[in-house]
């Protein structure tokens, strides 16, 4: 609240949260922590799946393999830190003055998604270009505006989908399984590693509700084909993944906190 | 207490005992936590199956043995590690520097809980790998692979030891180990042998006992295995000399460590 007892405008509580979350409920504590993430963690992981295509005689796979996970080490910042945003609100005792306070809550969550939003887009990026320049993926120069759109459209769902998992997290003890699943189980059904066709349907259609599986398309048909009918038609899933997934988060955020505010509990760490 | 000072008053089986039944209870308080060290192994196992499928019989070994191996991973070396860290959250970290039972026997109670966990985890992850492929794999001497399987385990927890002690001066253990997670897993060639990497990296994985113990463990499951050129028994023997050299470590940098500690009162800056 400001000092003349008014609420707090939408754009300060977007723009402290921003500041604030990655160094509190985030857990993006030091520079080192963020270039781990951004540098380290995409090579590793392309590397290691590149290796058991080797192993396993699929060289001709291998730059898949590499965008693909290039593509789904969004997960550690935008799925797996956002979604821990509850656990360590309960850990450091700050969610019950987070529940009484007057802030605006699109305001209050949505600010918390920026960094992570930021961060997102420098992991695919980098992961990007580790697989042009180690893993022998060819992504064209007329194809780059193309290829920026999906991944910062996909960052963008990818980080509501986080905060959405944050909501289903503050009614749960614990959201480190939670986190744990979503943080890797895109690389099973959101074809990272191999083509989503190749599944069973009934994974197929779960595939289909997470967003990375979308915004994965739109980024390989991006590096394929440039702008085409058909990359429009995937930006436009992926837009609504993100508006869903921000939406249904606002939504089970209002929802948990009324819930706690009527009875005066809430599941504690 | 005086920095070089000869402790007693306590005893190193029943610290070490006590330390291991805290542990034993808090798993059976809420086992839940064997769940997330076994998610991204499943993941990696199922996921490493369906590439390899069509490649030979024995792929399915290599699926598992890694997917069983992340697993262990996850419950021995993240355990021990989180232990220290844990400790540091609750404010019990100084008190039991300070006491007179050195905190080396606490870890160890720690790290014992943790292979016996390790080894439940690795064992439903294989599971759970062999019910997605439908069959078990073929080994040829089921039970050389289980000592071995266990072996591997030790090696891991040697590695988690050493960690544990390093853990104690930063408070950033969990994100360390976040960050090297697959680092680990690519230089110890947990689903793939080392000589695919590049010929300029395999000293750096040969400082890991793990690397020595899953290339002999290999070279048993898996008829024709194209490892290291020296075979099994070198590298059995590379295993068993890198874990003992990597206690030898742990037991020196402890001590190291609680001296420094204690001399200087810095934990860490928290």
């Amino acid at each position: 609240m400001t000092e003349n007892g008014t609420r707090a405008s939408f754009l300060r509580t977007f723009w402290t949260n921003a500041v604030f979350a990655p160094r509190t409920s985030l857990g993006f504590m030091r520079i080192d922590f963020v270039l781990g993430t951004v540098f380290v963690v995409p090579l590793t992981q392309m590397a290691f799946f590149a290796l058991v295509d080797q192993l396993g005689g699929m060289t001709n796979q291998i730059a898949f393999t590499a965008i693909g996970n290039a593509v789904a080490t969004v997960t550690y910042s935008s799925v797996f830190s956002v979604c821990q945003t509850t656990d360590h609100e309960k850990e450091y005792g700050t969610m019950e003055h987070l529940l009484v306070s007057p802030a605006n809550r699109a305001a209050l969550y949505v600010g918390r998604g920026l960094i992570p939003i930021l961060i997102s887009l420098a992991t695919v990026t980098v992961g990007l270009v580790y697989a042009a320049l180690f893993f022998g993926a060819v992504i064209p120069p007329a194809h780059l505006l193309a290829v920026a759109a999906s991944v910062t459209l996909t960052a963008f769902a990818m980080v509501g989908f986080g905060l959405l998992l944050g909501g289903v997290a503050l009614y749960l003890r614990t959201s480190i399984i939670l986190g744990n699943i979503f943080l890797f189980v895109g690389l099973l059904l959101s074809g990272v590693n191999f083509p989503v066709s190749a599944l069973p349907v009934p994974l197929q259609v779960l595939g289909e509700a997470i967003p990375l599986t979308w915004g994965l398309a739109a980024i390989r048909s991006a590096i394929t084909g440039g702008v085409t009918p058909a990359l429009w038609w995937l930006w436009a899933a992926v837009a609504v993944a993100a508006a869903i997934s921000f939406a249904a988060a606002l939504g089970l955020w209002k929802v948990f906190e009324r819930r706690a505010l009527a009875t005066g509990s809430i599941a504690r760490f | 207490m005086r920095p070089g000072a000869k402790r007693t008053g306590f005893s190193a089986r029943r610290s070490t005992l006590a330390a291991l039944r805290l542990s034993v209870l808090q798993f059976m308080a809420d086992p839940q936590w064997l769940v997330p060290s076994m998610i991204a192994p499943v993941i990696f196992g199922i996921v490493s199956f369906e590439l390899f499928r069509g490649a030979g019989r024995y792929y399915l070994t290599y699926a598992i043995l890694g997917a069983g191996m992340m697993s262990m991973w996850g419950q021995t070396l993240y355990g021990s590690g989180w232990a220290t860290g844990q400790d540091r959250n609750f404010g019990t970290l100084e008190p039991t520097i300070q006491a007179p039972t050195p905190y080396v026997y606490v870890v160890l109670g720690r790290v014992l809980w943790n292979v016996v966990s390790g080894l439940l985890g690795g064992l439903i992850v294989f599971g759970v790998v062999v019910a997605f492929a439908g069959s078990p794999p073929t080994v040829p001497n089921p039970l050389l692979f289980a000592v071995l399987f266990v072996f591997v385990l030790l090696t891991l927890a040697a590695v988690g030891v050493v960690f544990a002690a390093f853990y104690v001066y930063t408070r950033y253990a969990g994100f360390i180990q976040n960050i090297g997670e697959f680092a680990f897993y690519v230089g110890t060639g947990c689903m793939f042998p080392i000589v695919l990497l590049p010929f300029w990296s395999n000293p750096a994985s040969l400082l890991f006992p793990p690397t020595w113990a899953l290339d002999a463990l290999r070279f048993e499951a898996i008829p024709g295995y194209a490892g290291l050129s020296w075979g099994f028994g070198w590298d059995l023997l590379g295993a068993v000399a890198t874990t003992a050299i990597y206690l030898a470590i742990a037991g020196a940098v402890f001590h190291r460590v609680e001296r420094h500690v204690l001399e200087t009162g810095h934990l860490s800056e928290y």
